[in-house]
Order: C-alpha cells, then structure tokens, then sequence
C-alpha cells in the first residue's frame, strides 16, 4: 500500500533537487558573467583614462618643461572635481617634486606597466588603495598617475553582494517552482497510484479520477480507464462463467448420476434400462457440447486461429448458412429472407459460419410462427456488418447488455440443448475479428449485430 | 481376408475398447501406445486404415501424419482429437488426415468413418448413373427419377441424394453429412441434418414403395438395396 507513495516522495525530492542545483549552476554562471564583466569594463575605463593623462602630462614636460609639468600637476590635483586622481613626480632619486602622494613606492620600476598597490595620500596619512601606471621621463624623473580605487572596491563589494543576493533569490525560486511543479505532477500520478491500490485490493470498480482538463494526465487516465473497464468486464465474465458453469453443470450432473444409479437398479426391465441409457447418453452429450462451446469461446477471446483468416464472401457466407436452416425455419413456419451485401471480408470463415449459425438458432427460438427472420448484410463506412433480426418478443431492456455473457438464457424455461453460450461465442468471434457484437430491440423483435473491422481497401 | 487396422492411442481404455469393437466386426487390430512405435507400424505399409490419436506421447499425431505422408502412403487415416475447436478440426484435415473425429465420440460413429475410408478407392466415381432399387440418379443430366417418374430436387437436396448413393449400405453420420455435404465443421444445436433428410425424404418416397434412406438409431442413417 505504502510502497508506490514512497517510491513517489523519493523521486519527488530528487526531481526537486535536480532542478534547483541546475537552474542554480545557470543562474550563477550568468550571474558571474555579469559580475566579471562589469568589473573588466570599470578597470578598462580607468586604465585608459590614466594612460590618456600619463600621455598628456608626458607631452605637457616635452612642450614647457620641468616647470610646466608641475604647474600642470598642481592644477590638477587642486581640482576638487577630481578627487580619485593620484600623482606624483618624483626626481631620480626619488624626491618628491610635486603630486599628492608621500613618497614614490620602492617596489615600482618607472615604465614597468598597470600596478596596483596601496600609498599614502599626503591629505589623508593614511594608505588607500590605487591602481596606478608610470613612466620614467627623459631627464630621469619619474611619473606616476593613478586612481584611488577605494570606491571602485566600495562598488565591487555592492555589486558582488547584489549578486550573490540574486543568486540567493534564484535558488529560492526555483525551489519553489519545482516544488509547485512536482506537487502537480505528483498529485496526478498520486491519483493514479490510489486507484491502483485500491484495484489490487481488489475494488475493480475503481477509476482514475478526470479534471476534465482534457490535459495529458486526463488523457492518459481516460485510456487507463477504458483499459480498466474492459478488464473489469473480462473479470466479471469470468467470474460469471464459473460461477455458472458449476451451477448449470450441477443439474446435468445430477440427472446424469439418477440414470446412471437407474441403470444398476436389479429391478429395472430391459426397456426401462434402455431409455436410462439413452437418457444418460444424450446428458452426457450435452455436458461436452457445453465444455466443447466453452473452448470454442476462450480460443476465440485468446485470437487464435487469425493465422487461418482468409478472403471471405460473406453473400456466398449468408446465403449457405440461410440455406442449411431454411427447412428448419419451414417447419416452424418462418420465412428467413436476406438482404442487402457486403465486401469481401478477411475472416475466419468456419467461425463466422458458426456465429451466423448460432444467431439463426437464436433467432428460431424466438421467432413465433408466421413471422420473419431477416439476415441482412451492410457495409458501414467500411465495416461490414452482418444483422439478425427477428419477430418475437424481444428482450428487456436491463437484460440486453447482458445477452452475451455466458451462460445467460433468458429463457427460463431452459431447453436441454440451449446452452447459454450460443451469443457469448458470437460476441467472441466478433471480437477475434477486431469487430463488436450488438443487441437491439426492434419492437417487434430482436436485432443481433455482429460488425467487423474495417477492411482495408 | 479380413481388414487389417491400427490403431495407435495412448490411452489404453480407449484403445481397448476401439480394438475389441472392430476385431469384433471382423477386423485385424494391430495398437500401438504411442507416435514413434505407431510410424514404426504404419510405415510397414500392410495396414488398410490407421486411427491415429492427435496428442501422443513421443512423436505428436500431426507430425506422424507428415511423416507418414512424406514416406509417400497413402493409407487412409481417421485422426482422433480431444480439441473440438473448429480450425483444430481443419488443421488435422491438412495434415494429412483423411477424416476425424472428436473425442469423445460413439463407437457406431467411428466405425460409420471407418468403413467410409475403406470403401472410398472402390467408390462409383466414373459412373454417370448411380442407382438403388428404384431410383436412378443421372448425374450428368443432373436429373433424378424413381420407378420412371421425374423428381425435382433442389441442387442441396441433390448433393445429399448423392452423397448418400455413393455409400450404399454404410451408416452416415449427422456429423459425416454437415461435413460432406456441407462443409461445417461445427455442431449446430438443432436437428438442422434431420429437417434436411426428412425434407428429401418425402420427395424421394413420394412416387416409390419403400423408404429409402432409413434412420439408424443413435448413429446417423442409412440408404439400403436391400
């Protein structure tokens, strides 16, 4: 009971699981993007403005000298408007000419490229952090220019903590999402699983609930419900059949042992024993009549014997099997007539034989004398169809889905040579031709159908 | 000389009880229990008819028949079968088998079969008239007469005419008819066979002394000289 509800709420948390840690792989790949980039474009932007300046103070000493560099640097750092930018002008002993930084870092070689490093600012006292570049000028001075990246690193921290907040987010979301997506995926199949339990403890009548969404899951629990109500029905049949064949086989039976016990009566004449004999015999023959029909319809219901379809004229069919009964129907006084035709059909052609047979036999059983027996043939859309109608009294209405089931005879005056199996066998025949049986009440009388499949043209 | 069968069959009730009915009726019964020691029997070739069980031990009935066959005999086989169902019925008449019968059956039955299989090589077929007592059947005039007066009969009724003018003297199954006559191989729940005879009957003994065709109680009926 238990068992397919765990093995749901393990695979539940897995799938869960799986598409957190994916959809977090993915968002933090994209997020890292994001972080890295930014962060790239920001160190670009400086390092070419400060080499763009580097440049400009370069040509400002070629054009005006010593005096005009640091009149130049002055100016700058002077400018409130540029509070990050760094310089500092060192001769080439290290001597600090002018800028706003203490003293020139010993570990910089002039011209060596894009350092970062942290220097003291001579406002402040205190070391800040600085992406700098320099260059050493041609009467050996040295240059430096940077940018205080204090709030470049302030900005870094925002924007790696944003991130790693929108990861947070997205982890949270996808968990959600696929929790919600489970829980309606899993409340379907949960649906299912109950109603599984429930049929295998043994309530047959059970369905999967529909949402009359017309959704795959309705789909699908629409087909497992057709599957479901045709087991049903082949359970139930059976259920009947043996059911019946115990209690209709008891009263041959019984018969069967009063002969016999008759027969070794000393007291019994010649004749009498006789007529037990006969009597005993023609039980017998009955019982086996029965087992033989009983085979004849799990064969059919199994499909066995497609291997011998082969084209069959079902006017030719009718007509010979209308012929063999014809005499039989004169003597009761009912005219068996035919119409209408059908194509040629691929079938089984002894069976099908049997099945028009017994339905006639039916049909003679009924009909009151005077009336008519029509056998008529049509082609329906491509599915043959193969009708026998007659006059007598019908049947109930309640009882109609039940005229094929075995051993139901609404007879109840039961003749010794009607089994109950006549209909049953033609419901399995048609059946074992992709077909249907069908029985309606044409007021007067009954219509017995026997449709097959559609013949491929 | 007296026919020589064999008979092969597992059971051995069964087989007791076929092989003391026909040495009763003047048979040689030759058993055999089971399929290899059967081919080994039937393959010698002295044998007039075989009935042969469908379901053997050792070697199947259908196989036996094959190999009887491929060993090019022709001796006539009736095979026995427990399966009523119809297209197992057809399937022993492809094998090979020259008839069959289903288990279980009455002996009048199988020995009606019998002595249809035995008479068949010696069958009037050439002949262009078939008579008896009375009645002439003309069968390329397609035309039935009986003590020189015309009877029409439908062409069913003509075919059973024939049918049973070509076994004189031997008991014919209901089953034996529907089968030859009509080719079902089923057992129809009413007395379809007898209607038909019946109804042949009143046109064949309308215009003659006598009946012709005689029911044989149990077993079938019979059309006599005699």
């Amino acid at each position: 009971m238990a068992k397919p509800l765990v093995f749901i709420r393990n695979s539940r948390t897995r799938l869960v699981l799986a598409s957190m840690v994916l959809s977090t792989l993915l968002t933090a790949a994209v997020l890292g993007l994001v972080y890295v980039t930014a962060n790239r474009t920001i160190a670009g932007e400086t390092r070419s403005v400060v080499t763009a300046e580097l440049t400009g103070l370069a040509d400002e000493y070629e054009r005006l000298g010593m005096i005009g560099l640091i009149t130049a640097i002055e100016r700058r750092t002077e400018n409130a408007a540029e509070r990050d930018a760094l310089y500092l002008l060192t001769d080439p002993l290290g001597t600090v000419l002018a800028g706003n930084l203490t003293s020139w870092p010993p570990e910089v070689e002039p011209g060596s490229g894009w350092v970062e490093l942290d220097l003291i600012r001579t406002a402040s006292n205190e070391p800040v952090p600085i992406s700098a570049a320099s260059i050493r000028l041609r009467g050996g001075e040295r240059l430096l220019v940077g940018r205080d990246a204090s709030a470049r690193r302030q900005f870094d921290r925002v924007l790696f903590r944003s991130v790693a907040l929108a990861l947070m987010a997205a982890l949270a979301l996808s968990l959600l999402t696929g929790w919600l997506l489970t829980r309606l995926v899993f409340s379907r199949l949960k649906d299912i699983a109950q109603t599984a339990d429930d049929i295998v403890s043994g309530d047959l009548t059970r369905r999967i609930p529909l949402r009359g969404s017309g959704d795959e899951f309705d789909q699908m629990g629409a087909t497992l419900n057709e599957m479901l109500d045709r087991i049903e029905e082949l359970v139930s049949n059976l259920r009947t059949a043996s059911n019946s064949v115990a209690h209709d086989l008891r009263s041959p039976l019984s018969r069967l042992r009063q002969r016999v016990e008759a027969l070794s009566d000393p007291g019994r004449t010649g004749p009498e024993r006789e007529a037990d004999a006969a009597r005993a015999l023609s039980e017998v023959d009955h019982l086996l009549r029965v087992f033989a029909q009983l085979t004849e319809i799990s064969r059919a219901e199994a499909g066995l014997g497609r291997e011998e379809f082969e084209p069959v004229d079902l006017g030719q069919l009718v007509q010979d099997v209308v012929e063999l009964y014809d005499p039989v129907a004169a003597d009761q006084s009912v005219r068996l007539q035919v119409e209408g035709e059908a194509e040629p059909v691929r079938g089984h052609r002894p069976l099908l034989s049997q099945a028009l047979s017994n339905l006639l036999e039916n049909a003679l059983r009924y009909a009151p004398p005077g009336s008519e027996i029509t056998v008529s043939l049509s082609d329906v859309r491509g599915y043959p169809r193969l009708s026998v109608r007659d006059e007598g009294p019908g049947v109930p209405e309640t009882e109609l889905p039940r005229l094929a089931q075995p051993f139901v005879t609404l007879d109840p005056a039961r003749s010794c040579r009607n089994s109950g199996l006549g209909l049953a066998l033609v419901a399995a025949i048609a059946r074992m031709h992709g077909g249907a049986f069908a029985a309606e009440n044409r007021d007067p009388g009954l219509e017995v159908t026997l449709s097959l499949a559609k013949q491929a043209a | 000389m007296s026919r020589r069968l064999l008979i092969v069959e597992d059971d051995s009730e069964t087989r007791e009880f076929i092989a003391k009915g026909f040495a009763e009726e003047g048979f040689a019964v030759e058993t055999a229990p089971d399929g290899r020691e059967g081919l080994y029997h039937a393959t010698d070739g002295s044998f007039d008819v075989i009935i042969l069980d469908r379901m053997l031990p050792g070697l199947d009935g259908l196989a036996l028949i094959k190999s009887i066959r491929a060993a090019g005999l022709k001796t006539p086989v009736l095979m026995l079968t427990a399966m009523s169902a119809v297209d197992e019925r057809v399937k022993g008449l492809r094998a090979g088998a020259d008839d069959y019968l289903v288990k279980p059956f009455s002996f009048q039955e199988l020995h009606a079969r019998i002595e249809a299989l035995l008479r068949r090589p010696q069958d009037t077929e050439e002949a262009a008239v078939l008579t008896c007592r009375d009645l002439q059947m003309d069968l390329l005039a397609r035309r039935v007469t009986r003590g020189g007066q015309d009877i029409a009969l439908t062409p069913r009724e003509f075919q059973i005419l024939e049918f049973f003018l070509r076994r004189k003297n031997r008991v014919i199954s209901r089953t034996m008819l529907l089968e030859g006559v009509w080719d079902y191989h089923f057992d129809p729940n009413t007395n379809v066979v007898d209607v038909h005879i019946s109804k042949l009957r009143r046109q064949i003994d309308e215009h003659g002394n006598g009946a012709l065709i005689e029911t044989v109680r149990g077993a079938g009926y019979m059309m006599s000289d005699g």
